[in-house]
Order: C-alpha cells, then sequence, then structure tokens
C-alpha cells in the first residue's frame, strides 16, 4: 500500500530515527543528525499537543453557569431558613444537636401541611419552612436538568461537546441515595438537621464536573464548596459571628440560621462570576 | 543482556503524524468535536481534514457521523478507546524520547 505524500512527508523523521535504530551499535546514545531531527520534531509535536488541548479545554470550559444557578438557588432558598419563631430554635438547642423528632415534639413541627421529606429539611417544619425540603427536591432537579440543558447547547455552539451527563447521574443517584439513606435513619443527624444536605449533593455534582470540565479550578473550587457544605451542614456558623461581635437583637434572631445558608451560596457566586469573567476574557484573547 | 527497546518503537504511523495526532488530542478532550471546530484549531482545508478523518476512521481510532443543528448539517467526531490508547501511547512514546535524548546529551 502506498502512503500519501503528507503522511510520507510527516513521517519521513520517523522511518530515519527506526533506521538508526536499526544501524546503529548504540541506540539510545543520539546525536546524530536526523535523530536531532526526530527529536525537535517529537518536542514541537508535543507542544501541540498541550496547546491543542489547553485550546480545547478553554473553548468548552462553561462551568460559571452552573456555579451560579446552584449559589443563586441557594440564595433564594433563604426565606425557607428564616425562623418563624425564635423559641423553635431555643427548643432545638434544649434537646441538642441530632434530635430533629424530638424538637418536633417541642412544639415546632406539625402546623405544617408541607409533605415530609427525610433528610432534605431539617427539623424546622413550621409554616413554608415546611416547604424547604419540596424547594430542594425541586431546584436540585431543575438545577441538573438545566445544567446538563446548557452544556449540550455551549457543546453544539463551540463545536466541542463536554460529557455532562455524567454530572446530571451523580446528582439524581447522590439524591436518591440520600433520600433512601435519610429514611432508612441512616445519615447522622448533624447532617441533616440543619437543613443542609442539599448543599453535599450540590459538591457531589461539582466534583463530577470538574472531571467532566478537566478543570483544575472547578476542582478548586469544589473543595473548597464541599469543605464549607460540611462546615455549614456540622457547626452553627452564626456562632462565629457572635465570638466576632455580633449581637443580635430580639428580631435578628430569626435570622442566625442564614450564615449557614449564605456562606456557601457566597462560595458558588464568587467562583461562579470570577470563572464568567475569566471564560469571557479568554475568549476575547483567543 | 538485551538492549533498551527504543521509543520510536512505541510511535504508530497511523497516529504520529501532526494532524491526525491533533485529532486525536481535540476529540479526547470532549465527548465530541465538531468538524469545523477541528478545520479552524487545525488550520485544515475541509478536504484535507475529510482525508484525515478517513485515515482515523478506518483505523478504528475515532467514529464519524452526521446530524443535523436545524436546517445545518453537522458531522460530529468522537474518538474510540482503541482511539485513546494509541494517543496515551503516542504521547508516551514522545515523552520517553525526549527524556532519553535529553538524558544522553552532555552536560
Amino acid at each position: 500500500m502506498t502512503r500519501p505524500r503528507t503522511q510520507a512527508r510527516n513521517t519521513r523523521w520517523l522511518d530515519e530515527a527506526k533506521g538508526d535504530l536499526m544501524t546503529a551499535d548504540n541506540p539510545g546514545s543520539g546525536g546524530g543528525p536526523d535523530d536531532e531531527a526526530g527529536v525537535t520534531e517529537a518536542a514541537t509535536l508535543l507542544s501541540d499537543v498541550t496547546r491543542l488541548r489547553r485550546e480545547a479545554r478553554s473553548a468548552r470550559h462553561a462551568y460559571w453557569l452552573p456555579l451560579v444557578l446552584f449559589g443563586g438557588l441557594t440564595c433564594a432558598s433563604v426565606p425557607f431558613y428564616i425562623e418563624p419563631m425564635a423559641t423553635c430554635r431555643a427548643a432545638a438547642r434544649l434537646v441538642g444537636p441530632g434530635h430533629g423528632g424530638a424538637a418536633r415534639h417541642s412544639g415546632c413541627a406539625g402546623s405544617t401541611s408541607a409533605p415530609f421529606v427525610p433528610g432534605f429539611g431539617g427539623f424546622l417544619r413550621q409554616g413554608w419552612q415546611g416547604y424547604l425540603a419540596v424547594y430542594w427536591l425541586a431546584s436540585i432537579a431543575a438545577g441538573l436538568a438545566v445544567t446538563y440543558l446548557w452544556y449540550r447547547r455551549r457543546g453544539r455552539q463551540v463545536g466541542l461537546v463536554t460529557p455532562a451527563r455524567g454530572f446530571l447521574i451523580t446528582g439524581l443517584v447522590v439524591s436518591v441515595l440520600a433520600l433512601v439513606l435519610a429514611t432508612a435513619g441512616l445519615l447522622p443527624g448533624d447532617l441533616t438537621i440543619r437543613g443542609t444536605l442539599p448543599f453535599l449533593i450540590i459538591a457531589a455534582g461539582l466534583w463530577t464536573l470538574a472531571r467532566a470540565e478537566r478543570s483544575g479550578a472547578l476542582l478548586v473550587v469544589a473543595a473548597l464548596y464541599t469543605a464549607v457544605a460540611l462546615l455549614a451542614s456540622l457547626y452553627n456558623i452564626e456562632n462565629v459571628l457572635f465570638r466576632l461581635g455580633w449581637n443580635p437583637s430580639p428580631g435578628q434572631w430569626q435570622l442566625t440560621s442564614l450564615p449557614n445558608v449564605l456562606l456557601p451560596a457566597f462560595v458558588l457566586l464568587a467562583a461562579g462570576i470570577a470563572a464568567f469573567l475569566a471564560q469571557r476574557r479568554t475568549r476575547r484573547t483567543a | 543482556m538485551s538492549a533498551p527497546e527504543h521509543p520510536t518503537n512505541g510511535l504508530d504511523e497511523t497516529v504520529h503524524q501532526r494532524h491526525r495526532l491533533g485529532i486525536l488530542t481535540i476529540a479526547a478532550e470532549a465527548e465530541s468535536a465538531d468538524f469545523g471546530y477541528l478545520r479552524d484549531a487545525l488550520g485544515l482545508t475541509p478536504g484535507n481534514l475529510s482525508r484525515h478523518l478517513s485515515v482515523l476512521e478506518e483505523a478504528g481510532l475515532i467514529q464519524v457521523w452526521k446530524g443535523y443543528q436545524g436546517r445545518r448539517p453537522r458531522t460530529w467526531v468522537r474518538i474510540t478507546g482503541q482511539g485513546r490508547s494509541a494517543l496515551a501511547a503516542e504521547i508516551a512514546a514522545l515523552t520517553k524520547l525526549l527524556r532519553r535524548h535529553g538524558q544522553a546529551k552532555p552536560g
């Protein structure tokens, strides 16, 4: 079979290098002009590979949208975390963390018509707060679908499709798993008592997305967000604010859950906006 | 004692061509790559790119299929498992060659 002319020209150094190998006494010594040409071409090829990879990743990076989207959804969830009665929180503190059931018996639960979704709504189920779980179930489903469609659309626009199916599947699987484990009572109460379990589901999605995007920056964001989501799930962040001097008035006690929501939201929004600006600048200079 | 294998033995002539290596590199970075993106990124004419795609497709390193975006026909390329292996082998061989040369150079 004859080799096309361009192919013959492009692989000539390879033949020469292989020829050298067959005749040279010490094939590893190098130093001949053909070997030098081969090494130079190898360096050029590797440099091309690096450049094309960088350009392709830069062209298809689009993770600013899921970051901003889930940051926005977290901000929109704030009303569900505002406590209608300060006494509910006090009651919960009295019975201690991980005893949501006891807190519900203290008069803070049972006064909502919202369906009970284990794990997703925290222990405070009074008035509109009871709909926190419904809000998050709907938001996670919508966020996953919008992100998936965003990547399909963006892929068609730039000509490089990011494998976003993994993000969708991971989000759905982790959500269902969380529901099943919470229903079976296998999730630690500390993870579910504050209604911040959805943050950990978002974190799992970010890890998958970072892998699909092959983005080191998104990997850093995923790690940071996971740390913040765990902190928000396991610790009352307002305690830090109290130590820093925040002395809430009686009316502000209703807002003391919000640092646990706003900090993860801030991480997502700040990272999303920074990514948007960086990705826009890259595309302009490309 | 046998001499260590020379890195060039790991080079595959189908992959070891600048543009075909470029096609595989880009295709490996995404679920699928559009003909137009490949053409622009590699600076090839449509005819040239088609020929390279045919070579890679015949070797089983990529899959090519046509679709539509609205009324606009588009050609998409997806790297196969064999293509990923071939790309990894090529890059490993090139890296090894460079490393070997670097070691052989007088200090």
